[in-house]
């Protein structure tokens, strides 16, 4: 998922089937991980499924010294149910969280995503950190977790911390992880009991990175809105959660000619480019549109369970 | 169609050494000693070269030679020599090799490439038509005067002007004074890419006694001979081209591509084999896409809806080398309209230079871009004058043996049922009849319809040949030309050798790969006229096999010659089943009981050469321009979301008027041809910014449809109206099968909600924007309902 805008500075048609060279580390445990990245984290990547670093590696957009392959750590790869919450390591693969009931049953949002993610072979390699981690703005997963509430769990030879989501990206390709942390596991609340919860996303064709994408979650009680959370992907440097939307609609009855005046301000919190995939202006007509659909969805969701 | 027992059969291609993985392509041939080329591109669009540093890339370990412009000083080239072998003094577009690199690895090659610093003056970059037309345009060829060029071609030193070409036909202004009804329209297409899915490859050695040889992935065996030839001054019989297996061409690899380069870093390294691999970027860069289009036009027909006149002003975006554009360039102008009798036309085309990649032949050969804008003038005509599309079309359709092409010739007698193709079109997609509303109220569906026609566009004496062998077991060997690249000609020409000598078709074989020096000739393999040509010469072939086969019947059975049938694999003479020898008896000649052999090895030959094309008039066009044309007419049912903006094809018709060789072959051609220009119509463009920077040189944002994205169905006809020359009828198809989508999906969105695309690719931003210019009270109108509704 690389930007056009930057790629374009780049020399695009000498890219390289062979990488420069670098020195590569397999480590098997987490804590082989993070002494490595102690250790060479400045000059370092980590590499998970692979499927976004190779491709910078290829432009040469990236050219670490050292590959952290941690791929082989198996305490990473897990889908837990703890009652309350649903803690997803790291190395999970899209294909993993495809096949997951849990998944399915308590996160549709996140599962509406898993199906439009790529084709069969990607799913397979990707993992969800890396979508995480690579901090695209149109990171598949990121919309449904921001909605979901999701927290992530960094991890260094130091010790471990906790954050929201919402407070993980800091712009393209850019995160708040320290050159010696690696995220660990995503923990995710159960939703609370009568909400619902969806992910829409428009692209150029199937298979295809987000031209825009949104996530909502919602709770309707008599008939209010009691609870709604709107993420939108691929509509400013980072997904985006759209605070003020989401205030007007707390508290409005539930009926769709209300949700339809005001997702239209959702196109003030947004602040999307003409880039190589689709047009500012477009995604901002857009963008109230399917978070609208979301938003119904949610509610269709919310109202079967 | 008479009813055969392999002609006409959906027989399983005979080719399945792909499925299992056997199949040779030229990437997989590897020569001892091989060095690796790597091409270094420009990082401007237009700029003057003032001085290049090689020698931090040949001090890279492994490295064996850097060559740079200066090396290689002549220009190479099919109908206009614009293309320098590296840049000398100039780049012309972004990413043009100024640099080549030979190593022993592709690692160093690689490596080195990074090291090569030019020094560059920024020049203007020309982008555009408009701009490149424009009095003051910086000029992109200074020295278009000394290039070497085709004598049809007309190009215009000290402009930006590639090809001019004219066509007259009957007087126009007269003819708009008959009409009473006049329709104008601005229509545009991008530069695009083939997308075929092997990247060009090509390795090469030269002997000590100047033989050259060379494996590379492309279309035309014996045009890259020539051509090669040509451009480095070598008689052709020192030139051998090796034929695989191609990954797809798509018109993407026709001519001469990159073999030169190999060839001729060989030639400099003492004739050590050299392969030059493009990876999927370079493959964007380095090889030739396909021209953008700008169509200015103007048709006028009277109240009863008879065409009379039509105006144009054709442009095509070249990009920096025109080579081969400039005959595309040539044939739209000498096809300028649908397949319609018009009495009055007058047709400038003109092909543009621009800084931007360098374009070539693409499937379709400019008639899916003609017809976008033509077959759109067709239903705004019709809307005008009130008829109906389908009528408007019937009443202007060309008859055959009546109606005058643009190029003032008579249509042959048996060139086709264009009407018939339309008529059964519409019935298949039941055009003006109620469509199901969707449940959704945002959800739109409408059906379009175009009609279309092409034939080869190919030099008046393009030729071909075979050749029939028989091997000792009685099966036959078939030497031809053609380059086979997916398409399937080798079955079709099995099927017609199977038919004639009535042996399984089994036992022949038609070999997909080939060398120059070891099959018969062929001019290309391309414009849908392998089965065409080739088929003719084969059947030629064929015949003067079953002559000598029937030579020796007539001497062992001491009857006349034409007392001998060949039939089943066997020489009988006639009536006396008993009298028989088979091809296997004879395949070495004939041994007589007392042990003399007569004949020798049956051998047949056969070559074709068109007899009806002729030169073109300068001045006006006239003259006869094809063989043959394909007449046929598709047309689709799509839906719009006015939310989204998304247009998904829901239905997709084809009717073609030739019949087919092979049913299953023919219909992977509608099905493959439907996809790629659903996906042209709505996906394909490729992109460059301001500076004139390619944006999109990779698959993950130059956009083909995928698999979900095809159809849900898909309807194809072939009505079987055959031309008498052409081999059991069959004309061409395999360009045919994408030329009309662009248009009928055009026109199906405006029966859908009334808003015209005049512009490729059709995105939701594009036809967002078309919606609130054109019909902003839909939106309007939807917004009350969804509020309604609520
Ligand atoms: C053909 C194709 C289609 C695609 N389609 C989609 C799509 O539809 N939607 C979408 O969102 N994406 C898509 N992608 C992008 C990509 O597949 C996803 O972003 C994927 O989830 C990345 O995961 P990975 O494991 O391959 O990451 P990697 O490439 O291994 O890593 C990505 C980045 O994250 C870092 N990283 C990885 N794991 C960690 C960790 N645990 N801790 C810290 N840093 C880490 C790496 O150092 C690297 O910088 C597609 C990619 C391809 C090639």
């Amino acid at each position: 998922m690389v930007e056009a805008v930057k790629l374009s500075r780049h020399n695009l048609f000498n890219t390289h089937i062979i990488p420069v060279n670098f020195k590569y580390f397999a480590p098997k445990t987490l804590n082989e991980a993070l002494e490595l990245l102690d250790k060479y984290g400045k000059e370092a990547k980590i590499l998970a499924g692979g499927t976004d670093l190779l491709v910078k590696m290829k432009m040469r957009l990236v050219e670490p010294k050292y590959i952290i392959n941690i791929k082989g750590i198996r305490e990473l790869n897990f889908i837990k149910d703890e009652g309350n919450q649903v803690r997803i390591g790291a190395l999970t693969r899209w294909r993993q969280l495809e096949k997951s009931e849990l998944i399915k049953n308590f996160f549709p949002s996140l599962y509406d995503a898993v199906k439009v993610m790529g084709g069969t072979q990607i799913r397979n390699m990707a993992t969800v950190g890396g979508n995480l981690c690579n901090a695209s703005p149109a990171a598949d997963s990121a919309p449904p977790l921001m909605v979901l509430n999701a927290k992530l769990v960094l991890a260094s030879k130091k010790g471990e911390r906790e954050i929201p989501i919402t407070q993980f990206f800091k712009g393209p390709g850019k995160t708040v992880m320290e050159p010696d942390e690696l995220l660990k596991e995503i923990t995710i609340p159960k939703p609370e009991e009568g909400s619902g919860s969806a992910f829409i996303k428009v692209a150029r064709t199937s298979m295809d990175l987000a031209k825009i994408s949104a996530a909502t979650a919602l709770k309707v009680e008599d008939r209010k809105i009691v609870m709604v959370r709107i993420a939108i992907g691929s509509a400013a440097p980072t997904p985006v959660r759209t605070p003020k939307t989401e205030e007007a609609l707390i508290g409005q009855p539930f009926r769709p000619s209300i949700i339809r005046e005001k997702v239209k301000l959702v196109v003030n919190e947004i602040s999307p480019i003409d880039d190589v995939r689709s047009t500012a202006f477009y995604r901002k007509e857009v963008s109230k549109i399917i978070v609208e659909d979301a938003l119904l969805i949610s509610y269709e969701r919310a109202s079967r369970r | 169609m008479r009813s055969y027992k392999y002609v006409g059969k959906p027989i399983p291609r005979q080719d399945v050494s792909k499925v299992f993985g056997d199949a040779i392509y030229a990437y997989d041939v590897k020569l001892p000693g091989m060095l690796y080329a790597k091409l270094v591109g420009s990082r401007y669009a237009h700029a003057r070269i003032k001085g290049i540093d090689l020698s931090g890339a040949l001090r890279v370990p492994g490295v064996v030679r850097v060559f740079a412009g200066d090396d290689f000083p002549f220009k190479v080239g099919l109908y206009a020599a614009d293309r320098d072998v590296l840049a000398r003094g100039k780049t012309l577009y972004y990413g043009q090799p100024v640099a080549g690199i030979v190593a022993e690895t592709l690692q160093a090659a690689e490596e080195a490439a990074e090291l090569i610093e030019v020094d560059y003056e920024p020049l203007k970059p020309v982008l555009t038509i408009e701009e490149a037309l424009s009095p003051d345009a910086p000029i992109i060829h200074e020295e278009m005067s000394k290039y070497r060029h085709a004598s049809f071609v007309y190009p215009k030193p000290g402009t930006n002007i590639a090809n001019y070409l004219k066509l007259r036909k009957g007087d126009v202004s007269e003819g708009f004074r008959k009409a009473d009804v006049v329709v104008e329209g601005v229509y545009r297409e991008p530069l695009i890419s083939h997308a075929y899915l092997e990247n060009w490859v090509g390795t090469a050695r030269v002997f000590h006694d100047g033989t050259v040889e060379i494996w590379s992935s492309h279309q035309s065996p014996f045009a890259v001979r020539h051509l090669l030839a040509a451009s480095l001054g070598l008689p052709e019989g020192k030139v051998i081209v090796h034929h695989t297996f191609t990954g797809g061409g798509f018109g993407g690899k026709a001519g001469l591509l990159l073999e030169h380069i190999p060839v001729l870093f060989s030639m400099r390294l003492g004739g050590r084999p050299v392969r030059l691999e493009l990876n999927r970027e370079e493959n964007f860069f380095f090889m030739a896409q396909r021209a953008g289009y700008l169509f200015r036009m103007r048709t006028g027909a009277t109240k009863e809806g008879k065409l009379v006149a039509h105006y144009g002003e054709y442009y095509l975006d070249a990009g920096a080398y025109a080579d081969y554009t400039v005959n595309i360039g040539r044939s739209v102008g000498f096809v300028p309209t649908g397949p319609y009798e018009i009495p009055n036309i007058h047709v400038d085309s003109v092909t543009v230079y621009t800084n931007k990649v360098p374009t070539t032949a693409f499937r379709g050969f400019g008639m899916q871009e003609m017809h976008f804008a033509f077959e759109q003038q067709m239903d705004k005509l019709a809307q005008e004058l009130g008829i109906d599309a389908l009528e408007l079309r019937l009443r202007n359709a060309i008859v055959p043996g009546k109606s005058y092409l643009p190029t003032q010739v008579r249509v042959r007698e048996d060139a086709g049922d264009p009407a018939g193709t339309m008529k059964r079109a519409a019935e298949l997609i039941r055009l003006g009849k109620e469509i199901k509303k969707p449940k959704e109220p945002w959800k739109f569906r409408g059906v379009g319809m175009a009609s279309f026609w092409k034939g080869p566009v190919q030099p008046s004496n393009a030729a071909s040949s075979a050749i029939v062998k028989v091997n000792e077991d009685g099966s036959i060997d078939v030497l031809v030309g053609t380059g086979e690249m997916g398409q399937g000609t080798i079955n079709a020409l099995a099927q017609i050798v199977a038919e004639e000598l009535g042996i399984p078709v089994e036992k022949v074989r038609v070999s997909p790969a080939r060398s120059t020096d070891s099959v018969a000739y062929t001019w290309q393999t391309v414009g849908s006229r392998g089965l065409f040509s080739e088929g003719q010469a084969l059947l030629r072939a064929i015949d003067d096999l079953k002559n000598q086969a029937k030579e020796i019947a007539s001497l062992v059975f001491r009857v006349f010659r034409d007392e001998v049938e060949v039939s089943e694999g066997k020489a009988c003479v006639k009536g006396k089943p008993w009298e028989c020898i088979t091809l296997a008896e004879m395949a070495l000649g004939y041994t007589l009981p007392n042990g003399r052999a007569i004949h020798g090895p049956l051998i047949g030959r056969g070559s074709h050469v068109p007899s009806q094309t002729t030169y073109l008039d300068p001045e006006t066009g006239k003259g006869e321009p094809k063989p043959f044309m394909t007449f046929g007419t598709g047309a689709v049912e799509v839906e719009v979301d006015l939310l989204t903006m998304r247009v998904k094809v829901l239905k997709a018709v084809t009717v073609l008027d030739t019949p087919v060789i092979n049913p299953g072959l023919a219909l992977g051609q509608v099905y493959g041809g439907a996809v790629m220009g659903i996906s042209i119509t709505l996906n394909e463009e490729l992109k460059v910014d301001p500076e004139g920077r390619l944006l999109n040189p990779n698959f993950t944002d130059y956009k083909v449809a995928r698999a979900e994205d095809i159809p849900d169905e898909m309807v194809a006809e072939f009505l079987g109206v055959g031309q008498k020359n052409a081999p059991y009828g069959a004309k061409g198809i395999g360009e045919l099968t994408m030329i009309p989508w662009p248009a009928a999906i055009a026109n199906a969105i405006h029966n859908a909600i009334g808003v015209r695309i005049n512009e490729l690719p059709i995105t939701p931003d594009k036809l967002l924007q078309a919606v609130m210019r054109q019909r902003p009270e839909l939106l309007e109108a939807l917004e009350k309902e969804l509020l309604e509704a609520s």
